[in-house]
């Protein structure tokens, strides 16, 4: 990256304004506007809607043109050779992002409205919205790692707000304070991670650092793998990659546009973004400290690509048996965020951006579909009890197929056929013939499960009363649908990827389309492999589903593969295996420190010693007899004793 | 006369008047406690925002001598380490004393101690003199004691007073062992740090001795923070006290262990200070990782917030065995900010407590609706206390961290970092069960009007804008954190031309 | 035989040891007290007795000083004994043994 310039228009600091407003509102609803239900909505609703408006605008002016340019920056601490600032980034890979960001939230507010009508507590609900927007463009626009890891944090505290917006329900109070719990696990890595980098480079800001990595790059030494490891942990916690993907699911005990915001688009992208900022980071030949100089020749990107493969084949694996029509789309989520780490350690950080991009449109559009399916089924979310929706919620249904389609990644008609592929491409192009193997594996059982959804959940009978009277939702729902829907047909059909390319690698030669098959059909041309495997194991996939689920009342598969089918159901026991090992094995220690505390401190040590003092004093109380002439002749002898030692 | 001498001056001057207005006007006594606090946070405000930023020395110095023959100076004065602790001790006593209307018995008397404290604390931190640095300290200690035994709760309050009274003199009679030798074989015949840094400069004490002062001085004003092992006092001791005493204690008279250790024994004893820290590196995990088990296992909120405050305590001490500008800065940072998020947890569970009348987490759950101000304010504290951004403890977490990271073993701030993960584990489990879940019908209601939330106001509306802009301490922190170091480090000071004196002295 | 200092001062130690015998033998306070009267007495007969071979009067003022304080202290000293007989109806020191802990 090329360090950053203050140019002669200052008009990069409106991304102040993008990144302040949401906060504004968010401020002003929390301290007084709360009893006024339509300031409210006007309030939080134009914050982000000028925000997306400024957003565009910054995107055609500078992330078009490839500047790179910094907001002026406000100071927030330095002292010694930590020099943190909030500092803002305005360069092609973050006006992109911040389209994305403010458009799909945008869209959620809108959605909100609508849905969450009846809430007593609809203020907080749009707080929280509008501060949780606030956070995460936070990430987006930073421009140091300090600064990322505030917002990093911030994120994750107002996804804990709005997981636990409904925190009367146990399941949601507890499903909050694990999102936080095991995104902190992550973070602990990321923070290790950073303080290595910074300790070597001395500064924190992502271009300086870059400059000193081009300059020398050596610099990072032996620990070079491991801070790539470790930064890249960070990624793990809040993109929910394998281990400690279980928050995700859970988390689906939020509101529903609050899955569509946080859950799929925006928050646990932040983690993929975040590694394509500090590509440049991870990016380097393996080298490992002396402790674990066993590990060799494996680089950080070895380790980010296999364990955001393996995130997919397991996500997607789970989600075949899954019931809750949120938690398919969780687990579908989880596996899409698998493909764009493994995109990452392939090589291929644009991929990655170009899939994300992609996944924000269509993964909200699913999650908002879901959200009018729930709403109008008075929220019941087992799919079972649904069907025969295509009829009576035609706008949901037809918005929620092409958002399939997206997801499964139907050729042409479809913006994720472009970015996977754009995946499989960067995983062939880095030699890594295995984790393309799995990455159009995973394409089949997307297709499997997600038709299964959308056979049970939309086609034949209806399943239950509710799912007969249901019906498409109010204007303020669907039209976020609707408008949703569109790129996740047409985005692949504009040169993201390129753009991507040209935003993380500067410079680098990128292929241009030109004439209809070249656009269209790009991905057929430019990487054939993956591109007829794909579509075939996706019609495989498809298949499948039609033969097993086509009218079927009940699920077939627990009677032909039981075992199979009780552990996908217990989506393979991560939760178990977790609640039986490490969480019981650190309350255990956290036992042996308050029996520490209480019988060994404070009983043997504090009490030992009171206690002491106690028994000399009842032994030194024997001398008081009380006899006037006893202490008298004590007096007595004292005084002699005296005199005679003055006298000696 | 300075300024700086009004703020010992006005409590102790209110607590005079209150014993003066007779019984028949005791609805003055709360008023003229609240008036001289309100008039002390006015004036502390004063001092934060004219003292002269980047500058490390003294300022607004006064200095008289008291008892010459034995070199003892009534001398005070402000620097980047006391200034930001001199404010939130004003806010912590003005809020305390606001949150005291639940006092119902012998109402004199406590507003009586509760201002002695407060002209104690503030009166510790402004003084030159390590004297009077510790004389104002055990001016502020002896009211708790009365505090707890006589409006205390719990059955065994008079037991626990005797506890910390007993346990924080021996913490603070070690200190005055050191002391007392820093005094004898310095041959400077003063106590006054200023005079004694510049007599230290040029006549060393031998290493050995250092060691042992530092030594003295580490575990007796340590005693006071909580330091590793000898802990056990705080947590049982705020949970029988009542809400104002723990707040002032736990807010602010803690901190003034670690304050006298940045004043004394760093600058001081650099020998002692490269013999100890490693040591100290060891105990404060102590703190962090040890009592953050203790808290996960509590099930009493203001024993979690006992044992939590350790914790903190433990970044503090963490800061300090850096000797690095960045930990030291951050652990001052946390000082300041765990003054407020400390105080604010206690007047938050204070008021649960007259509430609902207890405060054992299993019977509690879904305070958020019956109390909803308080409720969102306890998320807010206890968020802040297990490091969440925006709030002014994280910076200085982060700060710490940093600081300790190049200086010292990584396995230390990783296990730091798994404090805060503890920290983490056990405020979200506090926050599930005390303000989410179903309400499990506990009795209480809400504050009931605007003018009940300004205690509470008042210090997590700070706590905030530090988290947001720390650099407003930062920078007022930094100079004078520079110079602990250049000390602690026995780095000749550029600017002073005594220098070579210190080389030039075992030539002798 | 020429009566000198050292006899004055033998005979006050005499008295001084009777004294402090009575204080520590007798049982009773009304003793006990005049006991501690003999004792004050024989610190005034050695001040007397130094004052007159030093050729100084300050001795002297100084045994005036204790006949006056001696006078008011057997003054309150045997009301307190009164009313403390009259409370308890014992004078001996074996029962007034209530400060012990």
């Amino acid at each position: 990256m090329e360090p950053t310039h203050l140019p002669a228009t200052n008009f990069q600091d409106l991304a102040w304004a993008i990144l302040l407003l949401p906060l504004v509102s968010a401020l002003a609803i929390t301290l007084g506007l709360r009893r006024n239900r339509e300031l409210t909505t006007t309030l939080s609703l134009s914050a982000v809607g000028i925000g997306f408006g400024l957003s565009v605008w910054l995107f055609f002016l500078y992330g078009v043109s490839g500047e790179r340019l910094a907001a002026t920056p406000l100071s927030w601490m330095s002292v010694g050779s930590l020099s943190a600032h909030l500092g803002l980034t305005v360069d092609p890979l973050s006006t992109l992002m911040l389209m994305v960001v403010t458009g799909v939230s945008f869209l959620v507010h809108v959605y909100s409205t609508g849905y969450m009508e009846d809430d007593p507590e609809y203020p907080r609900y749009f707080a929280s919205l509008g501060f949780f927007t606030f956070s995460m463009l936070g990430i987006v626009l930073s421009d140091n790692f300090v600064q990322t890891f505030i917002f990093w944090e911030l994120v994750g505290v107002s996804s804990y707000l709005l997981v636990g917006f409904w925190y009367e329900k146990p399941a949601a109070a507890d499903a909050a304070k694990k999102a936080f719990l095991t995104n902190r696990i992550g973070d602990f890595g990321f923070l290790l991670g950073i303080l290595i980098v910074w300790a070597a480079t001395g500064t924190v800001s992502f271009d300086a650092m870059a400059a000193k990595l081009k300059a020398e790059p050596g610099i990072l030494g032996a620990a070079a793998s491991l801070a790539g490891v470790l930064i890249f942990l960070g990624a793990v916690g809040k993109s929910a990659q394998l281990p400690l993907h279980v928050w995700l699911p859970d988390a689906m005990e939020g509101p529903t546009p609050v899955s569509a915001l946080i859950h799929a688009a925006t928050m646990v992208a932040a983690g993929v973004y975040m590694l394509c900022r500090v590509y440049f980071l991870l990016d380097l030949p393996a080298a490992w400290p002396a402790a674990l100089s066993f590990l060799g020749s494996i680089s950080a990107l070895d380790v980010i690509a296999w364990t955001g493969a393996l995130t997919s084949l397991v996500a997607g694996v789970i989600a075949i048996q899954q019931d809750d029509i949120k938690r398919i789309l969780a687990y579908s989520t989880l596996s899409q965020l698998g493909y764009m780490v493994m995109a990452v350690g392939c090589g291929g950080p644009d991929a990655a951006m170009f899939h994300l991009t992609t996944h924000a449109c269509f993964k909200a559009l699913l999650f908002l579909g879901a959200g009018a399916v729930i709403y109008a089924c008075h929220h019941e979310q087992n799919i079972w009890k649904m069907g025969g929706l295509a009829k009576r919620m035609p706008v949901t249904f037809w918005t929620f197929l092409l958002a399939t389609a997206a997801l499964c990644g139907l050729p042409v008609l479809s913006s994720g056929f472009y970015s996977k592929d754009a995946i499989f491409a960067a995983a062939l192009a880095s030699n890594r013939p295995v984790l393309f193997g799995i990455g159009v594996l995973v394409v089949g059982l997307t297709t499997l499960y997600m038709s299964r959804l959308v056979i049970i959940a939309f086609l034949g009978e209806s399943r239950s009363e509710a799912a007969s009277h249901a019906a498409d939702p109010g204007r303020n729902m669907t039209l976020p649908l609707l408008i949703l829907a569109v790129p996740s047909v047409s985005l692949g059909w504009l040169p993201v990827g390129a753009y991507f390319k040209s935003a993380i690698f500067p410079g680098a030669v990128t292929h241009s389309a030109e004439g209809f098959s070249d656009v269209f059909f790009e991905p057929f041309n430019h990487s054939p492999l993956g591109a007829f495997l794909g579509f075939g194991l996706m019609a495989f996939g498809l298949s499948v589903a039609f033969a097993t689920y086509w009218g079927a009342a009940m699920d077939p598969m627990p009677g032909h593969l039981p075992r199979l089918s009780r552990a996908l159901r217990n989506r393979l026991y991560f939760d178990e295996i977790y609640a039986a090992t490490l969480i019981p094995l650190h309350d255990a220690v956290a036992a042996l420190a308050d029996w520490v505390d209480r019988w060994i401190v404070q009983g043997l040590f504090v009490r030992g010693i009171s206690g002491g003092m106690d028994l000399f004093g009842r032994a030194l109380r024997l001398v008081q007899t009380g006899n006037l002439q006893t202490y008298a002749f004590l007096f007595v002898a004292g005084v002699a004793l005296v005199v005679l030692l003055a006298l000696k | 006369m300075s300024t700086l001498s009004l703020l010992p001056l006005l409590p102790i001057l209110g607590a005079l008047v209150i014993l003066l207005v007779p019984a028949a006007y005791s609805a003055a006594w709360r008023g003229i406690a609240l008036g001289m606090t309100g008039v002390n946070l006015l004036v502390a405000t004063t001092i934060f925002f004219t003292f002269h930023v980047g500058i490390g020395g003294y300022q607004m110095v006064a200095n008289h001598a008291w008892v010459p023959a034995i070199g003892l100076n009534y001398h005070v004065g402000v620097d980047g380490l006391s200034v930001g602790l001199l404010l939130v001790g004003a806010l912590v006593s003005f809020a305390a004393t606001w949150v005291s209307s639940e006092i119902k018995s012998h109402e004199r008397f406590f507003y009586v101690l509760l201002l002695v404290i407060s002209g104690g604390v503030l009166g510790s931190l402004i003084s030159l003199d390590l004297f009077f640095l510790y004389f104002f300290n055990e001016l502020a200690l002896v009211p708790t004691f009365l505090m707890i035994g006589i409006w205390g709760r719990g059955a065994d309050r008079s037991a626990i007073a005797f506890q910390i009274t007993l346990y924080l003199s021996l913490g603070a009679l070690v200190a005055l062992v050191g002391l007392i030798g820093l005094y004898a074989l310095s041959g400077a015949n003063t106590l006054d740090v200023v005079t004694l840094a510049a007599w230290l400069k040029t006549h060393p004490l031998p290493a050995s001795t250092q060691t042992v002062l530092f030594g003295l001085l580490l575990f007796g004003f340590g005693t006071l923070v909580g330091l590793w092992p000898f802990h056990s006092w705080a947590p049982a001791g705020y949970a029988a006290a009542p809400t104002a005493t723990a707040m002032m204690h736990a807010g602010i008279l803690k901190k003034v262990g670690a304050f006298a250790l940045l004043r004394a024994a760093f600058p001081l004893l650099p020998e002692g200070v490269a013999q100890w820290t490693r040591i100290l590196a060891i105990l404060c995990l102590g703190n962090i990782l040890y009592c953050g088990w203790v808290a996960m296992r509590q099930r009493n909120l203001n024993l979690l917030f006992g044992n939590s405050s350790l914790a903190h305590m433990g970044f503090v001490f963490l800061g300090l065995a850096s000797v690095s500008l960045i930990g030291i800065t951050g652990a001052v940072l946390i000082m300041v900010a765990h003054a407020l998020l400390a105080s604010l947890e206690y007047a938050l569970s204070g008021h649960i407590y007259r509430e609902t009348g207890h405060l054992e987490l299993d019977r509690m759950g879904g305070l958020m609706r019956r109390m909803p101000f308080i409720g969102a304010a306890l998320v807010a504290a206890m968020l802040a206390g297990c490091g969440v951004p925006g709030f002014a403890s994280f910076a200085g977490e982060l700060a710490v961290m940093f600081g300790v990271w190049p200086t010292l073993p990584a396995f230390v701030v990783a296990a730091a970092f798994g404090g805060l993960l503890i920290g983490g584990i056990y405020m979200l489990r506090g926050i599930r069960q005390v303000a989410h879940g179903p309400d499990v019908g506990t009795t209480g209601g809400d504050v009931p009007c605007w003018t009940g939330r300004i205690p509470y106001l008042v210090l997590l509306v700070p706590l905030i804008l530090f988290g947001v802009a720390p650099y407003v301490l930062v920078d007022r922190i930094r100079p004078s954190a520079a110079l602990v170091v250049e000390r602690a480090l026995l780095k000749p000071s550029p600017a002073a031309p005594a220098a070579p004196a210190v080389a030039a002295a075992p030539a002798h | 035989m020429i009566v000198g200092l050292h006899h004055y001062l033998v005979v006050s130690a005499l008295l001084f040891s009777l004294g402090l015998f009575g204080v520590l033998a007798r049982r009773n306070l009304l003793v006990i007290y005049m006991s501690l009267e003999l004792m004050l007495n024989a610190a005034n007969l050695a001040l007397v007795a130094f004052s007159r071979y030093n050729a100084n009067l300050k001795g002297q003022v100084m045994v005036f000083f204790i006949i006056t304080v001696a006078a008011a202290e057997v003054a309150v000293g045997l009301a307190l004994i009164v009313a403390l007989y009259r409370r308890r109806g014992t004078a001996h020191v074996e029962d007034l043994n209530s400060l012990r802990l």
